[in-house]
């Protein structure tokens, strides 16, 4: 039998070396040997994932690889989260996300989401083509610490603009913070439209979300 | 010079006195509001109507706009034709795909093949030929989504490069019967009067696929297609930071290579000196900020070395039109050292 070490190696290996697929008999001959699923998670999974995001920003790895990498983390989190003590789970900060009304391209959100994920964030994905109106509803919703926005297309951008007037308009801009992400996206726009954060990709936002909560 | 005889030119790095001005449609869409309002021609209705569609591209030449025509103004045109739904926009908002049609690569079979005698893709051929007939030296452009872009709108993108990885055989299948479709839209648009053909590829990037994938799927197929149609003039745009795949660029088939805003001009140069560089005045700035500061970005470019002179990307619909002109102007301003 292998030791709680060895497993959590193997788990971490699986995900970085993307495989999506005997993630799932790793992560049950961890269960069965009766570890901690959080531990799994945590110095197993997510430790694969933070390596794979090592891995993107020395472009090692890129979108298809990072893609692969999460769907095995995923996968090793169908099998360990049902084994998870409710205790251990404390209070999340939560992130709404989603790509603005009148566009459909959905892949840098989901880096996001996923990144995010991987840190610990609990996410409440939105999808694509989203009306503005929805991240200001789900987001007094699920009372968000963040509400996320990304689009690829300029033509689409100020929409993010009205999301954080119709928050001003409604008196509760200052509950949130505003993080806007997307290939026409800039730092200058961002600071024009009064968000709190801009990141030009995925691993970053972390940081950036990291940083804007503890302030 | 007429502004086809310049373009040709420049293409060719023969002698011009100054480089042409274009932008060439499709996913580097050349249309905006105003146009739209003075010449009462609007979308989304201009999307479906080729005598609509034609009369914006002369519009906007007209206006003291780009020194080409450039067909359609979206690059919706061949997903929609194998059968995935569009949403057709509004006067500010270019069509997008509201759903995909495949939910993987092993659906390619239920695609439609693209039928040029019906939909979008004849109201464009038929644009064409009427560009054609004004028959007064402006370049017509003809467009084409990339082949990684249309299987991106067909099939989810996050689902599709997971698919290039793990599921190769089908993927290379499945860009096969796409390249297909694409090269009989393309020898259309060329039978109906085009004057180059420009290959725009936002999704099939270095950035997003990295080296391996942007050869094994971009590059390859991008060739095959231009292979195939053998335009008089090859343009090819890939969009985003392309600094990991700069020693594949010379393996494009391509005449003319168009870029992002954020990739450097002498980069390009040194990486594909036999092409012509086109490019790359930001499109934020066009939209956003003054005639002179345009006239400066257009006098950047060229002192860096781009061959032609172009939006690096898709124009918004709210640019100004005195941007534009303020564009064209400052092209026909500079003067090239071999003119």
């Amino acid at each position: 039998m292998r030791s709680q070490e060895e497993l959590l190696k193997a788990l971490s290996d699986c995900v970085v070396d993307m495989e999506d697929e005997l993630v799932g008999e790793v992560a049950q001959e961890y269960v069965t040997a009766g570890y901690p699923a959080l531990d799994g998670i945590l110095k197993g999974l997510v430790d694969g994932m933070q390596k794979a995001a090592a891995l993107y920003e020395q472009e090692e790895y890129f979108i298809p690889e990072l893609l692969v990498c999460s769907e095995a983390m995923y996968n090793g989190l169908e099998v360990l989260r049902p084994h998870l003590e409710s205790a251990g789970s404390q209070e999340k900060h939560k992130v709404v996300i989603g790509v603005v009304e009148g566009d459909t391209h959905d892949i840098g959100k989901n880096l996001v989401r996923i990144m995010l994920e991987t840190a610990g964030y609990e996410i409440y994905d939105l999808g694509r083509d989203v009306p503005l109106q929805k991240f200001v509803d789900k987001a007094k919703e699920v009372q968000a610490d963040v509400i996320a926005m990304s689009t690829l297309m300029s033509t689409t951008m100020p929409g993010m603009k009205r999301v954080i007037e119709m928050l001003e308009e409604e008196g509760i801009r200052k509950n949130y913070k505003v993080i806007i992400g997307g290939a026409p996206i800039s730092p200058a726009f961002a600071n024009k439209i009064k968000a709190d954060g801009y990141s030009a990709n995925a691993v970053e936002a972390v940081t950036l979300v990291d940083r804007l909560l503890q302030g | 010079m007429t502004p086809k005889e310049r373009l040709y030119a420049a293409a060719r790095h023969h002698p011009t006195e100054r480089p042409p001005c274009i932008c060439p449609g499709g996913m580097m869409n050349m249309m905006f509001r105003e146009i739209m309002e003075a010449s009462g021609w609007r979308w989304p209705e201009a999307h479906m109507d080729a005598h609509q569609m034609a009369g914006l591209a002369i519009a906007l030449n007209k206006a003291g706009g780009f020194e080409n025509y450039g067909v359609p103004f979206c690059m919706t045109v061949e997903a929609e034709a194998m059968g995935a739904e569009v949403n057709m926009g509004d006067l500010l908002a270019e069509p997008h795909i509201t759903d995909y049609l495949l939910a993987g690569v092993d659906d390619w079979t239920q695609l439609n093949s693209l039928d040029l005698n019906r939909g979008r893709v004849k109201t464009v051929l038929q644009a064409i030929a009427l560009l054609k007939q004004q028959n007064d030296g402006v370049p017509i452009i003809a467009n084409i989504t990339g082949p990684v872009s249309v299987v991106g709108s067909l099939v989810d993108i996050s689902t599709l490069l997971k698919a290039f990885r793990k599921n190769p055989k089908t993927s290379s299948i499945f860009m096969d019967s796409i390249a297909g479709n694409l090269i009989a839209y393309g020898q259309a648009q060329l039978a109906a009067g085009a004057d180059a053909v420009c290959l725009s590829e936002p999704s099939g990037t270095g950035e997003i696929l990295g080296p391996k994938f942007f050869r094994e799927y971009s590059v390859k197929y991008i060739n095959q297609i231009m292979d195939a149609l053998q335009p008089p003039l090859a343009m090819v745009h890939i969009c985003g930071n392309l600094h990991s795949v700069y020693d594949l660029l010379p393996e494009l088939h391509c005449d003319i290579f168009s870029f992002d805003s954020l990739v450097p001009i002498a980069d390009i140069k040194a990486a594909v000196p036999e092409k012509a560089v086109m490019g790359n005045v930001n499109t934020h700035a066009l939209g956003t900020s003054s005639p002179k500061k345009i006239a400066q970005l257009v006098r950047s470019c060229h002192r860096k070395g781009a061959d032609i002179i172009a939006p690096a990307c898709g124009l918004p619909t709210t640019t100004p039109l005195v941007n534009v002109q303020a564009m064209v102007a400052a092209a026909r301003d500079v003067k090239n050292i071999n003119g």
